[in-house]
């Protein structure tokens, strides 16, 4: 290991390099039987190669590139993303938007209507051939419980103030 | 093999240890960012949501009302009440350390939660009118009764503060000790793009609902992502971006499958939350019945805090802040943080901001 700290950077990311060509190379390989005897690194070595010269120019002249570059990408993209969304904002706020997404909802409930409602029908001449209760039928039993369950609490909340009322001893009548 | 990749490098210029500090880290970094990926990809994990101990106090039909355990040593107890359908209600208690919930209790609050559930096809008769008048009058009194407290405080959050300030506008009987609003839509005269695309004239609420009978989750979905078309772009540029945080990336974990639940709405009561709030701004107005009486907001007499967040673009300020004028108190305020409709609760950005405002002006009053 050279004591050049750029040397050292330089292993790091070689070493990152390898490290991640081998991890893709565990996860392509998961599952076969026998690897397979091409070098998938022969594929990047002159992008690698190429890549490694450019950024050596670019090191030796002096305009070293700095992390910083990362950080002003990610600032260019937010920022591209936040003015697109303005954009998008201002378009889907017109008037026009909102008749045109309502066209395409109605257009889309006038298909998806009638073919729902064919589909429920024939599902339901096949579940009664069959003996089988219908989705109308079980949904129609659920409400029917829920409704049962509704009364109870009914109920249950009116003992409650009547419960109230007798313990406060006011005898005041309470609001339903 | 592996130094042959590297043929054409020679030794390299010295750098300043400075940037080379800063060129390190990010190589670091990148190595980070790439294990976290091969993880989220290869072996994805189940996030721990939902994890502060709770016990269910009450459960009618669907809806289910949950105490968190706590120190307790606030005696008003607060009752929390979300939006009905859209989303699942465990965003207020996220994830451990990222959790409302979590942060209120270790406060010493007696908190409720209550849980509207998943409604069914045998629901869709349900109306904003049943919430209001049936569901929540019962939740409120099981959560005061379980309390022993003579008093209460309700949140409502989203949905949940029109809902739960229609509640407390109409049963005067029951203690509301202090009402909060946490970016509820009350004046829906300013309600941005969903206001615009609900018009009267533009969308025809009962179309649907005679059509389809529920409004299902995949259509609520799409309304929420066309919302905001660049938000699935930005939250997965930022997820690479923060790939290397191990924080970061369980919190996104967490908040993405929360994300990605939507529930369904019952029929009538998407039909009644349209017509009257969205289309005829019945609430604001003071022309909203439920359970033969009228919704007045003025009737709302305990202290009142309404928080909007800046950013907030399903209840934007604008239609959240109207509840100060409306109500018939003179301990009142409004604040508006940093945010959007969901960094308003959750995550870094509400522990900073929201939760700390929200607890120590219920505390100050509990």
């Amino acid at each position: 290991m050279a004591d050049n700290p750029s040397q050292q950077l330089l292993d790091m990311w070689k070493r990152q390099v390898e490290e991640g060509t081998q991890a893709w190379l565990r996860m392509m390989g998961q599952g076969q039987a026998a690897a397979p005897t091409m070098d998938p690194q022969a594929f990047w070595r002159p992008f690698m190669d190429q890549g490694m010269a450019a950024w050596s120019k670019v090191m030796t002249q002096g305009n070293a590139p700095s992390p910083d570059l990362m950080a002003q990408w990610k600032q260019f993209l937010d920022q591209w993303i936040a003015a697109w969304s303005r954009v998008l904002e201002q378009a889907m706020g017109t008037d026009s938007f909102a008749q045109l997404l309502s066209k395409q909802l109605e257009g889309f409930l006038n298909v998806s209507g009638p073919a729902k409602k064919a589909a429920e029908q024939q599902i339901e001449v096949s579940l009664a051939g069959l003996g089988i209760p219908s989705r109308a039928q079980v949904t129609a039993l659920a409400r029917h419980i829920a409704q049962v369950e509704e009364k109870i609490d009914g109920l249950e909340d009116k003992l409650d103030r009547v419960l109230r009322r007798l313990n406060d001893g006011s005898g005041r009548p309470e609001r339903a | 093999m592996k130094d042959e990749l590297f043929t054409m490098m020679g030794e390299l210029p010295a750098m300043s240890p400075e940037l080379l500090a800063r060129m390190r880290e990010e190589a670091n970094r990148n190595l980070l960012r790439m294990k976290h990926f091969s993880e989220m990809v290869m072996n994805p994990k189940e996030p721990k949501i939902g994890a502060t101990p709770r016990e269910e106090i009450y459960r009618t039909n669907k809806s289910r009302l949950w105490r968190y355990e706590s120190g307790r040593t606030i005696r008003t107890p607060l009752l929390f009440v979300p939006n009905l359908g859209i989303s699942r209600p465990y965003i207020f208690d996220l994830m451990p350390k990222g959790s409302f919930v979590e942060h209120m209790t270790a406060l010493g609050f007696d908190f409720y939660l209550v849980d509207w559930g998943v409604f069914g096809e045998e629901d869709n008769g349900l109306t904003v009118e049943d919430a209001v008048t049936k569901i929540l009058p019962r939740l409120a009194r099981k959560a005061l009764e379980s309390s022993g407290a003579s008093e209460m405080s309700v949140l409502g959050y989203c949905m949940g503060a029109p809902l739960s300030a229609s509640f407390v506008a109409t049963h005067p009987e029951f203690p509301v000790k202090n009402y909060i609003n946490m970016a509820g839509p009350i004046d829906f005269a300013h309600v941005g793009l969903f206001g615009k695309w609900l018009a009267p004239g533009v969308f025809d609420v009962d179309k649907y609902v005679d059509t389809l009978g529920s409004i299902p989750a995949e259509m609520v979905k799409m309304g929420f992502k066309l919302l905001k078309p660049t938000m699935d772009v930005s939250t997965n540029l930022n997820l690479w971006w923060n790939l290397w945080n191990p924080d970061y990336v369980s919190g996104f974990n967490a908040l993405n499958k929360w994300a990605n639940e939507y529930l369904p709405f019952p029929g009538e009561f998407f039909r009644q939350w349209v017509r009257d709030f969205y289309q005829q701004n019945k609430l604001i107005k003071g022309e909203l019945v439920m359970g033969g009486r009228r919704v007045h907001l003025g009737e709302i007499r305990c202290p009142v805090l309404a928080v909007g967040a800046k950013e907030d673009n399903i209840a934007p300020p604008a239609c959240v802040k109207p509840l100060i004028d409306a109500v018939s108190t003179r301990d009142k305020e409004y604040v508006e943080l940093p945010g959007g409709h969901i960094s308003l609760i959750a995550g870094r950005g509400a522990s900073v901001h929201c939760w700390p405002k929200v607890a120590s002006w219920l505390a100050a009053r509990s």
